[in-house]
């Protein structure tokens, strides 16, 4: 089998190391790229993300990365999109100063609140992500089982209900989604010990 | 629902291997004899994260440690906070780009300024603060800078001041009880206001699985760490975790 090349967008935000690991693990081979021409170029497309969306966003369209997504999206190539990456996504974001994001998830990021979870903030450690049974990016997996978050925003589940999973913090809130080639995890699948490395090989398989 | 999380911290000085035992530091080996002897992936496979901690007396011993850093993150698919000598944001960014998730920070845990610096690059959420404490028939004294600065505050206060940090967890670690294998001090626990918004690791004492497992038991307590290596030889850790799952405490299971 042909090793896949897989691109992770460097725009300064996240911790590409893991992610290239990852990936490395899994016999790909990784290109990290900020160039948005050579970004839209790519067949499989990684977008990290740690930190401020103000920030995040503020820097992808100074780089005009943001062009290159929508390039990539509307080519069919395929994209991931992990942690604060799923969520530039959506629609808007309330952080810092309410932020445009990419409007490919129609629905808005806000902050947990202590009166929604009554649990503490950030939510941080492993959690039990739950899916349908078709949903492809948890195959030989089962619903309920864990991976690894660490976020205090999050995008809320409302009036979309197919290709996405859920987790419960008090309050029930998107954990992952996928649109025809987009794929996005709000927890860190390279930080998921083996169930992560299991979802991540399934997008391997899912590119081919 | 959210688990509980099982730790594993890991001293480093350049590259050789240490245990502490109330904040003495011993050498055990160098980072060659570690990975000879202990199988990390072993090891990863069976613990929530791993803290790697330089700490090394001497202020310019950081590339060394970012080797460290690098070699874990290649071989662990979990997450990896680096502490020690983060005096400045400089130091901070080359932890993380050897592949830190997060950082762990003691002696600048009450410099806003740097705080503030760390948290608008990494977000709060990649800062842990890490507080040291002797307990003096029940009064506890904090300290910072390995245990030799005391810091002039008290255990109501300092949980006030932790609120309001720009951080994300706190690791709560007992000088007495470091490196001793006798058990947890939990009388630190009832000083913990409920409403208390950082998710809590505490350390110091872990000695064996009854140990952990006492301590998981605490509504207050969100994680542990040990860094006592030499008690959890071979599959010492992975035993542990299979007999504390089976005790009913909520902890990852991984395929």
């Amino acid at each position: 089998m042909k090793s896949r090349t897989v691109t992770i967008i460097d725009y300064g935000m996240g911790n590409i190391g893991s992610i290239s690991n990852a990936f490395n693990y899994l016999g790909a081979k990784i290109k990290i790229l900020s160039d948005p021409d050579k970004i839209e170029k790519s067949n499989i497309t990684i977008l990290p993300g740690v930190g401020s969306f103000h920030k995040a966003m503020t820097i992808i369209k100074k780089k005009s990365i943001d062009k290159a997504i929508e390039n990539i999206v509307s080519k069919g190539n395929y994209l991931f999109c992990i942690c604060l990456g799923m969520q530039l996504l959506s629609s808007e974001s309330s952080e810092n100063k309410f932020t445009k994001g990419l409007g490919i998830i129609p629905n808005k990021v806000n902050k947990f609140t202590f009166k929604e979870t009554r649990n503490k903030i950030p939510h941080v450690g492993f959690n039990q992500v739950f899916f349908d049974k078709d949903n492809m990016l948890f195959k030989g997996l089962s619903s309920g089982a864990d991976f690894y978050f660490v976020h205090s925003y999050r995008i809320l589940p409302e009036k979309i209900k197919k290709n996405i999973s859920t987790t419960n913090y008090g309050v029930k809130f998107m954990s992952s989604y996928i649109k025809d080639n987009i794929f996005a995890t709000q927890f860190h699948p390279e930080k998921s010990q083996s169930n992560g490395i299991k979802l991540l090989d399934n997008f391997l398989n899912i590119t081919k | 629902m959210i688990k509980k999380r099982l730790i594993f911290t890991l001293l480093f000085d350049k590259d050789s291997f240490f245990l502490s035992r109330n904040f003495r530091l011993q050498k055990i080996g160098n980072f060659e004899w570690l990975k000879k002897n202990y199988d990390f992936s072993l090891i990863a496979s069976s613990v929530d994260e791993i803290i790697l901690l330089n700490v090394s007396r001497n202020e310019n011993e950081i590339e060394n440690f970012c080797k460290i850093i690098k070699t874990f993150t290649k071989e662990c698919f979990i997450p990896i906070s680096a502490g020690g000598k983060i005096s400045n944001l400089d130091i901070a960014r080359k932890y993380i780009n050897s592949g830190a998730d997060k950082l762990v920070i003691n002696s600048n845990l009450f410099n806003r300024i740097l705080l503030n610096k760390i948290a608008n690059t990494f977000g709060e959420q990649s800062i842990v603060g890490s507080l040291d404490y002797k307990n003096k028939n029940g009064n506890f004294i904090f300290y910072s800078k390995n245990g030799f600065l005391k810091l002039n505050i008290n255990s109501k206060n300092i949980f006030i001041n932790l609120n309001k940090l720009p951080i994300g967890e706190v690791i709560l670690n007992s000088i007495d009880m470091d490196g001793t294998s006798n058990g947890f001090d939990f009388s630190m626990l009832k000083t913990i206001p409920k409403n208390f918004q950082k998710p809590i690791i505490y350390a110091g004492g872990a000695g064996n699985y009854k140990h952990l497992l006492e301590a998981f038991k605490k509504k207050k307590i969100d994680s542990i760490s040990t860094a006592n290596l030499l008690n959890f030889v071979g599959d010492g850790l992975q035993e542990a975790r299979k007999l504390i799952i089976k005790k009913n405490i909520k902890l990852a299971k991984w395929i």
